[in-house]
């Protein structure tokens, strides 16, 4: 019950991008096509749950053991910027077509503040190897439903008669705002 | 003189952080719920920014090529922790009302951006002048919107109560929605004063400002690899 | 290449010490003021819930921990702990003050909440905090919506944020019962 409330939590009640305001940069960058704001949001999900790992690992087994808290923020993006060059190196080989696609930004994964943060949540709310893992799953999938939806309206807009101050950043958030508070529709899903 | 007065003052408002180049949006959105917290948020990473700019140009001719993201992010990751440590014994309020989002500063794009593009560049006074000017623009963007939200949604400025008992608050303008919604309109506002209007055909195809400006091109060389030039590569069909 | 990657090595081994080292400084410099603040903070909590505590001291039985406020002669006058559960967004912790026998309520403060600015974290404002100075616990604490509250064990929800008053109620009644089979006191 506590793992689906965390999944639905991270997934939803609390997106990541709508109400954390974490990973911006590609929501508002990526996300005009939905195919690739798909596969980005599968690779960041991807670098999420295997980030939720380590972090853990580090956090119980590195700065806990030896009373090291202060290297948490250094060590923790060592490892995100490591799991991002293994992702990146994996789908250059697997995958050219996608590796083209997701183009730079792959390695901007690394400073997606999503994949710190979710690293950084984890260990503030104390969460337990298995719903560390559940909250990456989830906060991925949040992370992937908002960018595509994102990706959606905008596909849309494209062809809208915008006001031209308004054209590009300034109607994309705009729309994101208005995601914002559809997806506060959610809240009190989890209540008590 | 005059070129160091010239990098500072390009931050302030031609190449702003915020409204123009669109970079670390993360704590621009989520910590502007009042104008106390922008300012605090602005400050520190302020001094990350300058800290990692006068650590990365010192070291730019010693750092090898491979290593140097690795060694920046090493770099602001420090500064970040000494910024937050500061922070929760100095001003424990503030830390708490910033809560996570200090530890954040250390993936805000604009200083691994800066000191990719501009400090390993540049020598130790243009590099500090560089950081001064985009701290100060960042932090008076993040003042801006703070300003406006908590004034709007609080009735208030700087916590000093502004408008009286006749106003409702906008409650909205506190929300996740609202914060993006100001942004939104501000940078609108700020384009019908600068940008003239295209031709339709060209606007239609334009994309948001930061592709060509800053990020893309300092990510570009970062990694050292697309080096076609960043045609918007994601834009591309990919049958 | 053996030189350059010994170069990078050096290089990266050397930026990591001088890191750690300086950070180990700064912890070190900053600890002992941070959980001065701490325990400032979770004081003035306790005594915040427990008013006529003048000194606390810290229990724990069962895995559970709680405080117990102690007046000038050393007497209980009261049990304060950690209530926590999860609100509209996320968890809501508030420090509960509760008489030696598990009857009224001495007063809730709310530690940590992320409600909707302007609505559901008006728990954390006096005029909803107040209704739980004296609230009876027996059987529960209920909650009445709109109107004045006319049962000694009810508060009044706040309008428009219900849910995240009841998940006050709910979270409160749920710690209370946890804590009475451990902390109660007869007489």
């Amino acid at each position: 019950m506590e793992i689906f409330i965390i999944f639905i939590s991270a997934s939803i009640v609390n997106n990541f991008v709508l109400t954390y305001f974490l990973g911006i940069c590609p929501f508002l960058g990526v996300s005009n096509k939905i195919d690739s704001s798909f596969s980005l949001g599968l690779a960041t999900t991807f670098v999420m749950v295997i980030t939720a790992v380590a972090s853990w690992l580090i956090n119980h087994y590195i700065l806990i053991l030896f009373n090291v808290p202060f290297l948490e923020y250094v060590s923790f993006i060592i490892v995100i910027a490591s799991m991002v060059q293994l992702v990146e190196m994996f789908v250059k080989k697997t995958s050219p077509v996608l590796y083209r696609a997701l183009g730079i930004f792959l390695p901007l994964i690394t400073t997606n503040c999503a994949i710190l943060g979710l690293a950084l949540f984890a260990v503030l709310r104390d969460y337990s190897f298995i719903q560390t893992i559940v909250f990456g799953i989830g906060a991925g999938v949040g992370f992937t439903l908002a960018i595509v939806v994102m990706a959606g309206i905008r596909e849309e807009l494209e062809m809208a008669d915008i006001p031209y101050p308004l054209k590009g950043a300034g109607i994309t958030l705009i729309v994101a705002g208005f995601l914002a508070l559809a997806f506060m529709g959610f809240a009190g899903l989890i209540s008590a | 003189m005059t070129d160091l007065f010239k990098e500072f003052k390009k931050g302030l408002w031609k190449d702003n952080a915020v409204f123009v180049m669109l970079l670390g949006m993360c704590p621009v959105l989520a910590v502007t719920n009042s104008a106390t917290n922008g300012l605090a948020m602005g400050l520190a990473t302020s001094f990350v920014l300058l800290s990692s700019a006068i650590f990365v140009s010192t070291l730019r001719h010693i750092i090898p090529h491979q290593v140097r993201i690795a060694s920046y992010i090493v770099i602001i990751a420090t500064f970040v922790t000494i910024a937050d440590y500061f922070l929760a014994a100095m001003l424990p309020p503030i830390s708490k009302a910033l809560g996570p989002y200090v530890p954040l500063i250390v993936v805000n794009c604009l200083i691994l951006g800066r000191a990719e593009a501009f400090s390993s560049k540049h020598g130790i006074a243009t590099s500090i002048s560089d950081a001064l000017g985009m701290g100060t623009g960042f932090t008076g963007a993040l003042i801006i919107l703070g300003g406006i939200r908590e004034i709007l949604g609080n009735g208030s400025l700087f916590e000093v109560k502004l408008l009286g008992d006749w106003f409702e608050p906008w409650i909205v303008m506190l929300l996740p929605g609202g914060a993006f919604i100001t942004l939104g309109l501000l940078i609108g506002f700020i384009n019908y004063f600068t940008k003239k209007p295209v031709a339709l055909g060209v606007s239609l195809g334009e994309d948001i400002g930061y592709r060509e400006k800053g990020q893309f091109v300092t990510a570009n060389e970062a990694y050292g690899q697309h080096q076609e030039k960043s045609s918007p590569v994601v834009t591309e069909k990919t049958e | 290449m053996n030189s350059s990657v010994l170069k990078m090595l050096v290089v990266l081994t050397t930026i990591g010490l001088v890191s750690g080292g300086s950070l180990a400084g700064v912890y070190k410099k900053s600890f002992p003021l941070i959980e001065k603040h701490r325990l400032e903070a979770l004081k003035k909590a306790i005594f915040d819930v427990l008013p006529e505590a003048k000194s606390y001291k810290e229990l724990e039985k069962d895995g559970l921990k709680a405080y117990q406020g102690l007046d000038d002669k050393n007497n209980p006058v009261g049990i304060a702990f950690e209530a926590e559960g999860n609100g509209f967004q996320a968890k809501i912790v508030m420090m509960v003050g509760i008489d030696n026998q598990f009857k009224k309520l001495k007063g809730m403060k709310v530690l940590y909440q992320i409600e909707t600015p302007g609505l559901g974290n008006k728990i954390e404002f006096d005029d909803f905090r107040n209704q739980f100075k004296g609230l009876s616990v027996k059987p529960q604490i209920g909650y009445v919506k709109n109107k004045k509250p006319d049962k000694p064990n009810e508060i009044q929800a706040i309008t428009a944020a219900t849910i995240s008053s009841v998940a006050v109620v709910k979270i409160l009644n749920k710690e209370i019962k946890k804590m009475s089979g451990t902390y109660k006191l007869q007489g």
